[in-house]
Order: structure tokens, then sequence, then C-alpha cells
């Protein structure tokens, strides 16, 4: 009878804690889509911002043809880009395209003097801060999503229902980040 | 960050019953000052009706009073934009779950602070100072050490400290004035009383004491656990921007400024960046005892190899030359190598002139003024009553109209 | 009142009357480049016996002095008894300025000529 009363008192843990380690795993999961979809949102906003962006600068900036064109193709590139891994890449290429203009933005003082730039160079800005900010929580996440399923117990129940590890969102260089980071005031 | 987290729980725990016992010791001697020995149980039970009313408003409406108190405003992202966007960049950073509201105080003195009883329920206050003397990345600074208060959990227990202070701050003085002014009323009473009146100077000399002292008290016990603070937001600020000069930077700025913040009192001035109350004749520096020495910080954040808790720690035994840990070292454990930001370009600092007239934008904007520009370069500010209401340009003579 | 911002100097304008308000020191910012400006300034005399209309203070709604600039007393000004400013009358202002001969290609002196011109520009032609 006791003995009975121990066994289920065992099935009944080994379930309890079978269910939390499966929670907790689909809440690390869900984490991971909610940091995903942040990114998303900021890059969606920062392929909206580019076309005006050349719209205004059009203008001013008659000698730079070219590093206009590139933002432009880096822009669209990004845009056709799907899994992560293509995603990092050529959204990596635009910033890098952008840290060009900006920099070439310091030879025209008109421009820097215009209102309307001013306030779009302020959104870019903070959108390329979003990005990357939101880029260091994306990975924290997937680091914690990677550990779970890779350590016993958990990674048995994460083979169970096909947990699958998620690629982190990289730059090829942690300083690449700083390269649009140039302030205007 | 869970470690922390709950460290700062506990201890936010223990304020919260360390100040009921000075409030309940306070309830007890000055009730038997004024009613006699039986009036000592009285007292503690009125002080426990105070105590756990006011715990609860501060806990449901803290943030609230506090912001009204300081004159905080609540702002739309038109007003300014680039704050908005800070403080978005930093929600995102710090992984909240949601945007604190934003409010501006229109004074002249540079400061902040972040209140709230949980990140969900949280705000900013920014003063139209701040807005007009900071660049960009030291506003990021200033707004990361404020959300990292909102992250670490600090925001209950300073807006709780604040409100329980305040209290025990005003029954003090009521009972002092009280004793002034009720003087003959109390001699009368101890007249009538037979025996028993020596035991009546004794409780009323003990209550006159506490009163004094109960304030005092109180304001140490909440400044020993919030200087701590100040240093870890310091630290997670760094880190959430990667790039510690542009908090150091700023706090250079704020120890430069020689105006008083008006709206802050005794009572909440802790809950602020910097110290808002100045000595009589001197800047505010380090010889306030609120927080810690802005020096000392400013020097930390400089000697800092990386962006990281580890790097905070180092940095912070070397300044201070002893093994004290503001981290907690399972926290420190866990970290990875945070490089900083390379050398990001030096922004340009305004002039004075420049500063004075975007602190008057500011104001402005805050109460209501419409801005307007006219295509000959003419730029119209008018108040909220124009709104709605045409006016030619004075210059070109253009039709504008005021939305 | 109307705030005006050219070139990042700002003025307080009535659009009504078109009178011009300048709180205190912003009168000596306009006339920075002048060679006259200290001489200007000096000969600001009261005008007690003067019979205008006493105007009020925008600031602390106390009712304002009369004061006459120039040596022959060309322009009456109001001035603000607790000194938060000056007050100039449509047109005033360009008077007091070309008074303090500044310089005529200053980006604010052209705007208040702007502002003015049509004013002036009917009074001529009444008078012709």
């Amino acid at each position: 009878m006791s003995v009975g009363l121990i066994l289920l008192v065992i099935i009944v843990l080994g379930v309890l804690y079978f269910v939390s380690n499966y929670n907790s795993l689909v809440r690390l999961r869900n984490q991971v889509k909610n940091a995903w979809s942040q990114i998303d949102v900021q890059l969606k906003r920062r392929h909206d911002l580019i076309p005006n962006l050349i719209e205004t600068v059009k203008g001013y900036m008659t000698h730079e043809k070219e590093t206009l064109e590139n933002i432009t193709r880096a822009r669209a590139g990004a845009m056709s880009a799907n899994t992560v891994a293509e995603k990092s890449q050529a959204e990596s290429t635009l910033s890098g395209a952008l840290g060009k203009f900006n920099l070439v933005v310091e030879n025209y003082p008109d421009l820097k003097a215009n209102q309307n730039f001013l306030a779009l160079q302020e959104e870019l800005t903070s959108t390329e801060n979003k990005i990357s900010f939101a880029r260091q929580s994306y990975n924290d996440q997937v680091l914690f999503y990677n550990n779970k399923i890779e350590v016993f117990p958990s990674n048995i129940i994460a083979g169970m229902f096909h947990f699958v590890k998620e690629e982190f969102f990289e730059v090829k260089d942690e300083t690449e980040r700083e390269a649009p980071k140039v302030s205007f005031k | 960050m869970w470690e922390i987290i709950r460290l700062n729980k506990r201890k936010s725990f223990l304020l919260f019953i360390a100040m009921g016992i000075i409030l309940l010791l306070l309830g007890y001697f000055v009730g038997a000052t004024f009613l006699g020995e039986d009036g000592g149980p009285f007292g503690v039970f009125i002080a426990l009706i105070i105590w756990s009313v006011l715990s609860i408003i501060s806990y449901f409406s803290g943030h609230k009073i506090l912001l009204s108190i300081s004159g905080a405003k609540e702002v739309t992202p038109d007003v300014h934009p680039q704050l908005f966007n800070v403080v978005e960049e930093m929600t995102i950073a710090a992984n909240l779950p949601k945007m604190p509201k934003i409010y501006i105080i229109n004074e002249e003195a540079p400061n902040a602070f972040a209140t709230g009883r949980n990140p969900e329920n949280s705000a900013v206050a920014v003063t139209a100072g701040m807005l007009a003397q900071m660049n960009r990345d030291e506003l990021q600074g200033v707004i990361a050490h404020e959300i990292s208060h909102i992250v670490n959990r600090d925001v209950l227990f300073m807006t709780f400290a604040g409100i329980m202070l305040g209290s025990i701050v005003i029954i003090s003085e009521i009972f002092l004035k009280g004793m002034w002014f009720g003087g003959s009323s109390l001699n009368r009473y101890r007249d009538r009383s037979s025996g028993g009146g020596g035991g009546q100077i004794i409780i009323m000399v003990v209550s006159l004491i506490l009163a004094i002292l109960a304030p005092i008290l109180a304001q140490l016990l909440y400044f020993a656990i919030s200087r701590k603070r100040e240093y870890l937001a310091d630290a997670n600020g760094a880190r959430l921007t990667r790039y510690p000069e542009g908090l150091a930077s700023a706090l250079e700025k704020l120890s430069q400024n020689s105006y008083e913040l008006r709206s802050a009192n005794k009572a909440t001035a802790g809950m602020y960046i910097v110290n808002p109350l100045k000595e009589k004749g001197r800047k505010l520096s380090d010889l306030t005892s609120t927080h810690p020495p802005i020096s000392e910080r400013i020097r930390i954040l400089r000697n800092m190899a990386g962006a990281g808790f580890n790097d905070y720690q180092k940095a912070y035994a070397k300044v201070k030359n002893k093994n004290e840990t503001v981290i907690p070292p399972s926290e420190l454990k866990k970290e990875t190598y945070i490089p900083i930001l390379s050398e990001i370009e030096k922004a340009t600092s305004h002039g004075k002139k420049e500063q004075q007239r975007k602190l008057g934008d500011i104001v402005m904007k805050t109460n209501g003024y419409s801005f307007l520009t006219c295509d000959c370069g003419l730029k119209l500010k008018a108040p909220a009553d124009f709104n709605g209401k045409e006016v030619s340009c004075p210059r070109c003579g253009k039709r504008l109209k005021f939305e | 009142m109307l705030v005006l911002e050219l070139e990042k100097v700002e003025t307080d304008f009535c659009p009504n009357c078109k009178g011009i308000w300048l709180d205190k020191g912003e009168l000596e910012l306009f006339l920075e480049d002048s060679k006259d400006k200290d001489e200007l300034i000096k000969s600001f005399s009261s005008a007690k016996g003067i019979r205008e209309k006493k105007i009020k203070c925008p600031i602390c709604n106390s009712k304002m002095d009369k004061i006459f600039v120039g040596k022959d007393h060309d322009i009456v000004l109001d001035e603000c008894k607790y000194g938060h400013g000056l007050w100039f009358d449509k047109g005033e202002i360009l008077e007091v300025i070309k008074l303090g001969s500044v310089n005529k290609n200053n980006k604010i002196i052209q705007l208040f000529q702007d502002m003015y011109k049509n004013e002036i520009n009917i009074n001529t032609t009444e008078e012709k």
C-alpha cells in the first residue's frame, strides 16, 4: 500500500517536472520570437525611412550619386532577405552604406541646417540604435534558449517535441555598430 | 539580473518594516505626551492606520503623487522626439515589457528621476534644463541610468521611501509645533494628574527627542540603501548603452550645474540622478550626502575597460581602493565580456545662448505652444489660444494657420 | 503674443498692434555690432510729463514708465519699472536701431525692415 503511494508520488512529481520543463522551453521559444519580431519592426522602420531620406537629400547631394545608389541597392537587398542569416548579412551591408552616407553629410552644412533632414536624421539614428539594442536582447534570449535545449534533462524533452536551436543575429564585427552612430547636432 | 532584483526586493521590505517601526514609535510617544500614559497604545493604533494607508497609497499612486509634487507634466512625442526615441531605445535594450511614461519638469536645473511600482507602471521624468544641456549620448546615459532603476525594482523602493519619509517629516513637524504652541495646556494637564508627573516629563522629553531624530533617522536609513543603488544603476546603465562615457560626461555636466531644483525637497531628493538640493554658495558636489560623490561615479565609469558588470566592479575597486562588492558575484560569474563601443565623434556642445533658447522651446512646447516655420524662414511660436487661428506672417504677409 | 525666431534670436511680437517686446538685455544683443551702442543706451531718460497712454508690462502686469531715447528725445518707449524689458510700438524698434547705426546686413535688422516696410511705405505715400 505505502509502496504504491510512494510510487504514485514519484510519478506525479516526475510528470510535474516534465511539464514545467516543457513549459519553460515554450516560454523561452516565445521570448526568442518576441525579440525577433522587435528586430523585424525596427528593420522595417528603417526600410521605410530610407526613401524619405533620399528624397530630402537628393537636391543637396548632387555629387554623391554613388553613395545614395549604394543605400538604395542595400535597402532592396535587405528587403528581399528571408532567413536570419541572410538578413544579418544584408542589414549589415545597409548599415555600412548608411555609415558612409553619414560621413559624407559632414561636407554639406546647408543640409545639416535643414529642419526636415535633422528630424529624419534623428529618426534614422534612433532606428539604428533600436536595431542594435534589439539584436543584443535577441541574442541574449537565443543564448538562454539554446543552452536549455543542450543541457540534461531538458534536451530529452526538446528532442521529443522538436525544439530546435535558433540562429544568432550576428554582425561581422561588433565595432560596426557605431559606424552609423554619428551625432548630428 | 535576478540576483540584483531579489536583493533589492528584500532590502525594500526591510526598509518598509524599519520605516514602519519609526512611525509606530513616533505614534506611541506623541500619543503618550498629549493624552497621558494610556495614550501610547492609542498613538500606536493611529500610526498603524497612517502606515497602512500610506503604504496602500504609495503602492497604487505614489508615483503620481511624486510626479505631481515635482511639477512634472506628461508630454507627447512631438514635444521632444529625441527624448522619446532614447527612452524607447533603452526600453528595448533592457527588455522592459512596456515603455515608461515620459514627463518633463519645466525647470532650468538639469536633473531626472524614475518612479513607479513595477516595470509595467513606471515613469521617467526629465527637467527641461537636462534636455537643453545634454547631447544625444549623454541623454542616453542618463535615461539608461533611470531605466536601470526601473529594471532593478528601485522605483517602488524610492517611491515608497519618498512618501514614508515625507510623512514622518510632516508628523514630526506637526508635533514639534504642537509642543511650542500647546506647551501651556500640557502643563495644566500635568497639574491635574496627581502623581505620575515625573513619568510624564520623561515621556515628553523622549518624544521630543524622537520627533527631532525620527526624520533624520529615516533619512539616514534611506540613504544608506540608496547610495549603493546609484552605483548599481550606473553599472547597469553603462552596460545597457555599451558606452560608459555618455553617462560619465552627463554626470560631469550635472556636477557643474549651479541651479537648484525648486520643486525638490528633502523627501524627494534621494530619487533624482544627482542631488537636487544645493548647499548655500556651493556647487552641487561631493559634499552632499544623499548620493555617492559625483566625481567618484565619473571616475569609476571612466576607468571601465569594458561595458560589463565585471568591468564596473573592477573599476569600482580601483577607484575606491577597497574590495567592496557592488554587484552580486553570481551576476559577475555568468557574464561574458562586453566591449565598449569605440570612441564616438565628440558631439559639438551648444553655446550658452543656444542652450537658453532650447530650454525656452521645451518649456513652451510642454505648455502647449505650437510651432510653425514660414516659407520666408521666420519661425513662429504661438501659445495654445492661437490654435486653429490664422495669422499673417509678420515678415512676408503669408497667411499661416496654427493647428 | 507670438514668439518669432530668426537666426536663433527670439522676439515677442503682438500680431494685433504689431508692437514688439524685448526682454531685459535683448536690445543690447541687437545692438551688439553698433559703435554707438553705449551712447544710445545712456541716452535713455525718463519722460514723465509725456501724455501717451500708459500700457502694462506683459510680464508683471504693472504700468510701465515712458522713456525718451536719443539726444533729441526722438522716440518714446515704454520701460517696465521692475526691469523686465522694453516695449516698442509699431515700427519704433526700427527707429531705435537706426539711431544706433547698426550694420544694415544683419539678418535680424533685415527682418524688422521687412516687417515694417509696408507700414513705412504707406506713410511715405500719404505724405506725398
